[in-house]
């Protein structure tokens, strides 16, 4: 029995009971809190397991835009929904779980393959083979942090496809709001005047939040940080902002806005397709200028990415088709 | 590969641009602009294709100039080759008929159609577990982006797949981090040889193909289908229908066929065989019994995907590499065939003003292009000789019907003949019906009808590059 044992015992059981509470609570505003509560023990959990990395995009995106994003849309629902079926769900989420856990313990046990390949046995060596490649070529990749050498150099091809996946579901978003209807009494109204305190916090707060997010993403080469964590913070200086009414509607109309949501992936791209044109081929970065050309690409992925979550977050009519 | 790679880059590209110009080209030229893209990169998937049969082997290639492993790779087979060359024509016949019909498309429709053309190409050439994974992430979104086009009547059906499609990309990732963990491997063609079949590696598979059969509408996760297909634009419902579940599809044959070990794919192979049959009668009985043309065709999709299915599950069970011939010989005869039925049904259901088969009395006077083109297409889908249906099922038929003990599927198979055959005949007998015509709502647009029996027509033109669509699928010299 490890001290650490203890902690981390802990953290697990406070994910299931957050998880349990914002599946059940009765009241929407608890479930919406417990749900943040979640999200910050996830944040938690994955500092425990050592990426930090991971735990910074979570705290941002998980926690915080995503519960924004929840309190924005209960605003719009009618203020309780019928429950009538809790009880039965209920009854089912426990049997499930308890029949799932069962089946996987019976298969294990009458399965020694595990056993037979060292897999439960903690004394062999877990450290995978990929892990060991990665460290080695780190210093060729011209950062010198592993993760961002992963995102950005060994695996780039799906960092950009991440960026398309951001852009594509701000496409979708779009949809649910018809063009050429431009009546301003469609949309919802904004949140309470009187949140005096709350845009006095802002005005201090945001400053900060753009400070930090420029910071990690400046960090992002040597240590965790990175466009995806300072895109986030930077989105959340934007919502914060927006909410309390200090910014003005981000106009879809304007080329400036259209130009930050597509430069992150259009910069990527004309990369990709610039190193298979006059290069080794695609996205295989020159040597000399891979450290410059990653952060060319995550400042312009930062910018998409914090322009993108904030419209998917608090993007209206007058926000995604004026 | 770099003929592959342009293929790729094109659409991209011309969609991104396509966002960031917002709304300062009219439609038409966007549509113009779209095409000619289309155009672009169908022709460097052709090369690409060239390329990949002159190799004979997989070309591949380590992203970033990586060792394997720690790169992704990129695989071009002659299979991925020719998908390339099927999602750009599909798009370019579709895009024709989007950019050409009266109706005209919602300028949206462009751009997320050129995202959705990148999206099939980047999963044709992915090897690679966790980029698959982000390429049907792509791949979802923007489909329920698509099927959201038609407006508010279409966010219910586009709510639910949406949600269902990121259960199933859940249950995929799931899949993925177990056999990472398992064996610290992302490639295909790394975990290959290392895979056993253990109980880590049952659950991932297990997790997976749940995950990839919701997304590609297999039976019995067929639900959600029908009303998304059934209420998108046109258009849209001939690409979802035609190209999008064939995403899932592919990954599902990798995953089986390659990563699987061979004891396992011997076990899941009847089960997959057996769905499949059932889809087979059941997809078809419910598009025999539905009265709105649309979700007549959207169910005959569920059916026809049952063939592609039993067709993986035999290829699994028999360990017989040439079924697989078989199963992508359906799924592009099916691609065109669904493409030409969906612009067909919705041409007719605009100019007869009517969403119900019963308003088809007498199209054959009324909308006699539109109708020819349905028939047509539907006598591919019941696999009338010579058409592209007919030489898939014979590929399939073959091995079946060259031992006695196999006899059994071939009921599977001539079941769902005549249950397509059923809900075909029947559209065909209503719309022969001339005694009662059901008068036309609008002149009928004449250019759309036309585009709508061109993919018709090239299903049928399948059967005169047979032997060189056999040759290249089983890797041989073309």
């Amino acid at each position: 029995m490890t001290p650490e044992l203890l902690p981390d015992l802990t953290l697990s059981l406070l994910l299931l009971i957050m998880a349990w509470g914002a599946l059940y609570a009765p009241q929407r505003s608890d479930a919406m809190t417990l749900f943040i509560a979640f999200g910050v023990v996830v944040a938690l959990i994955w500092a425990r397991l050592d990426a930090p990395d991971l735990a910074l995009a979570e705290a941002a995106i998980g926690a915080g835009l995503t519960g924004v994003l929840l309190m924005h849309a209960a605003r719009a629902l009618p203020d309780e929904l019928h429950q009538d079926y809790r009880t039965a769900s209920y009854w089912g989420a426990l049997g499930f779980t308890v029949v799932a856990s069962l089946m996987f313990l019976v298969h294990l046990l009458y399965d020694d393959s595990l056993f037979n390949a060292g897999l439960l046995d903690t004394e062999s060596d877990l450290t995978p083979r990929l892990r060991t490649l990665a460290d080695a070529a780190v210093p060729e990749s011209g950062v010198e942090h592993p993760v961002t050498a992963v995102l950005l150099n060994f695996r780039a091809w799906d960092t950009l496809l991440e960026l398309l996946v951001l852009l594509f579901a701000l496409g979708g978003l779009r949809q649910l709001f018809p063009s050429g209807q431009s009546d301003d009494s469609a949309t919802t109204a904004s949140w309470p005047e009187s949140m005096t305190l709350m845009s006095a916090w802002t005005r201090v707060l945001a400053p900060l939040l753009v400070v930090t997010g420029g910071y990690l993403l400046w960090r992002g080469s040597s240590a965790p940080g990175g466009a995806f964590q300072a895109g986030s913070l930077l989105a959340a200086a934007a919502v914060i902002l927006r909410l309390t009414g200090l910014l003005p509607p981000l106009r879809w109309s304007s080329l400036w806005l259209r130009l930050s949501v597509v430069a992150g992936a259009l910069f990527f791209l004309a990369v990709a397709a610039a190193t298979a044109i006059w290069g080794d081929g695609w996205l295989t970065y020159p040597g000399a200028y891979s450290g410059l050309l990653i952060i060319s690409i995550e400042i312009f992925a930062t910018l998409s990415i914090a322009i993108t979550l904030s419209l998917l977050v608090i993007g209206e009519q007058e926000d995604l088709r004026s | 590969m770099n003929f592959a790679l342009l293929s790729l880059a094109i659409p991209l590209f011309c969609g991104l641009l396509l966002l960031l110009s917002g709304r300062a080209l009219r439609t038409r030229t966007t549509g113009f602009i779209v095409i000619v893209s289309t155009v672009a990169s169908l022709v460097a998937a052709w090369f690409a294709l060239q390329e990949a049969a002159a190799a004979g082997a997989d070309i591949m290639l380590n992203l970033g100039g990586w060792e394997t492993g720690l790169a992704i790779r990129l695989r071009l087979s002659s299979l991925s080759a020719l998908l390339l060359v099927f999602t750009a024509l599909m798009h370019l016949l579709i895009g024709l008929y989007a950019g050409l019909s009266r109706d005209g498309i919602k300028r949206d429709y462009w751009a997320l159609s050129c995202f959705l053309h990148g999206s099939l190409a980047a999963l044709w050439l992915s090897a690679d577990l966790f980029n698959l994974y982000i390429t049907l992430e792509l791949l979802g979104l923007t489909a329920v982006a698509m099927v959201a086009l038609a407006g508010p009547k279409a966010y219910k059906p586009a709510a639910n797949y949406l949600i269902l499609s990121l259960a199933a990309s859940l249950f995929y990732l799931l899949g993925v981090a177990l056999l990472y963990g398992r064996y610290g491997e992302l490639d295909v063609l790394l975990l290959a040889p290392r895979t056993q079949a253990d109980v880590i590696t049952r659950l991932a598979l297990l997790l997976m193909t749940t995950g990839l059969m919701l997304k590609a509408a297999l039976w019995p996760l067929h639900l959600w289908l029908p009303p998304a297909h059934a209420s998108a634009p046109t258009a849209v419902s001939a690409l979802l229908s035609g190209l999008v579940v064939k995403g899932p599809l592919f990954i599902l044959w990798v995953l089986w066929s390659e990563v699987a070990p061979p004891t396992l794919a011997q076990q899941i192979g009847p089960v997959l065989a057996i769905a499949g049959m059932i889809a087979l009668t059941a997809g078809g009985l419910s598009a025999m019994r539905s009265p709105h043309i649309k979700t007549l065709v959207a169910y005959s999709t569920v059916a026809q995907l049952g063939y592609a299915l039993m067709a993986l599950g035999l290829l699994l069970t028999w360990q017989l590499p040439q079924m697989h011939i078989a199963l992508w010989l359906f799924v592009i005869a099916h691609g065109l065939a669904k493409a030409s039925l969906f612009l067909a049904a919705g041409e007719m259901q605009s100019s007869l003003g009517t969403k119900r088969v019963d308003g088809l009395r007498g199209a054959t006077q009324t909308v006699p292009v539109a109708m020819f083109a349905f028939a047509v297409a539907g006598g591919s889908l019941i696999g009338l000789p010579p058409s592209g249906g007919f030489l898939a099922k014979w590929v399939l038929l073959e091995p079946i019907l060259s031992e006695p003990g196999n006899w059994p599927w071939a009921m599977g198979v001539l079941l769902g003949t005549l249950v397509s055959a059923a809900y075909i005949f029947r559209i065909v007998a209503i719309s022969f019906d001339r005694a009662q015509i059901n008068p036309l709502d609008i002149n009928p647009d004449r250019v759309g009808h036309w585009l709508a029996l061109l993919p018709a027509l090239m299903v049928w033109g399948m059967a005169l590059s047979g032997e060189w669509l056999i040759r290249l699928l089983a890797g041989g010299p073309v």
